[in-house]
């Protein structure tokens, strides 16, 4: 009996760091979100010794049962936002997705107002032509001709 | 069609103005290549959040004094191999007008902490994130020492490699001699 409850509090005792909590982040995803300060590439991409040294704090982090942004924002703190593999969505770094899609916009209008008025420089141009008579002497030949056709 | 123009001249204008603003703040050949030819220059800036201490901490609050400025991390073994004698040294010379400053950079927190402890260093530490003061002092790699005079230059030798007692005691006698 009493080996059966020791069995059963050491099962506990085990269990219970395990039921401490339920991991909120996930670790390949924050690898494909950090980038080795050392190697610059991101994490799940190297094996540097600094990059297995920062993923085992990050598993470490996880284990603490600390959130994704929690986990990002300490490293932030340690090393700066270029740790992060893409840029932040505020502040200065807001610019490198700001920038991109003005630019894409800014050619897109610049193209549709060049193809605007690449077109009605055509219309203009086809009107014109129809517009144009011909001479006297012109026009008497290609009755003649219609007329030989005609005949 | 004239705000057009107008428009790509601006543009044109300002990325002319970034390339000349970048040729001008590049990365140009650090202090570290200019102490190995010989010649003493001034210190580049150090203004650093402290590692082992609260608040910041600059090179130039310490003018005045000879600085040791030693660059390491915590996984590197030649930094590992030189600690203790730094340590040492760093006490030997305590109150005689010599301050021995460590730069960490590239490096988790935790493990600098856990070097600094292991290693029995008590000399003030500042930290770099990524490393970002590396290029204006000419770092490579670490470690690396340099020796700053009272007045705020670099002078010869520049250490790269684990530093020996001796070696850091001829280059603080150096720059206490300029």
């Amino acid at each position: 009996m009493r080996l059966l409850l020791a069995a059963a509090a050491a099962a506990l005792a085990l269990a219970a760091p395990a039921a401490a909590c339920t991991p909120r982040a996930s670790q390949s995803d924050l690898e494909t979100k950090l980038v080795c300060i050392q190697c610059h590439t991101t994490l799940d991409e190297s094996d540097s010794p600094f990059a297995t040294e920062m993923k085992a704090s990050i598993a470490q982090q996880i284990r603490a049962c600390r959130t994704e942004k929690q986990i990002l924002d300490s490293m932030v703190a340690q090393f700066g936002p270029s740790v992060l593999s893409t840029p932040q969505t505020h502040g200065f770094d807001l610019l490198a997705w700001v920038l991109p899609l003005g630019g894409i916009s800014l050619g897109a209008a610049a193209l549709g107002f060049g193809a605007k008025r690449w077109a009605r420089a055509r219309t203009d141009a086809s009107v014109d032509s129809t517009q144009t008579r011909l001479d006297a002497a012109d026009e008497r030949l290609v009755d003649e001709e219609l007329a030989r056709f005609d005949g | 069609m004239r705000i057009a123009r107008a428009v790509a001249v601006v543009a044109v204008l300002s990325l002319l103005g970034l390339l000349v603003w970048d040729v001008a703040h590049g990365n140009g050949p650090g202090a570290a290549q200019q102490v190995d030819k010989g010649k003493i220059v001034p210190a580049p800036a150090l203004d650093l959040p402290r590692l082992n201490g609260a608040g910041r901490m600059t090179l130039a609050s310490l003018r005045g004094k000879v600085v040791v400025v030693n660059f390491w991390q915590s996984s590197c073994v030649p930094c590992k191999q030189e600690a203790r004698e730094l340590a040492k040294t760093a006490d030997a010379w305590k109150g005689k007008g010599v301050v021995f400053l460590g730069v960490n950079a590239q490096d988790l927190e935790g493990p600098a902490h856990a070097y600094l402890k292991r290693y029995g260093v008590t000399y003030p530490n500042v930290r770099d994130g990524i490393g970002a003061t590396w290029p204006k002092w000419g770092v490579v790699g670490v470690p690396e020492t340099f020796f700053v005079d009272r007045r705020g230059q670099l002078v010869p030798p520049h250490i790269v490699g684990p530093a020996s007692r001796s070696e850091l005691d001829a280059g603080i006698r150096r720059a206490q001699q300029t």
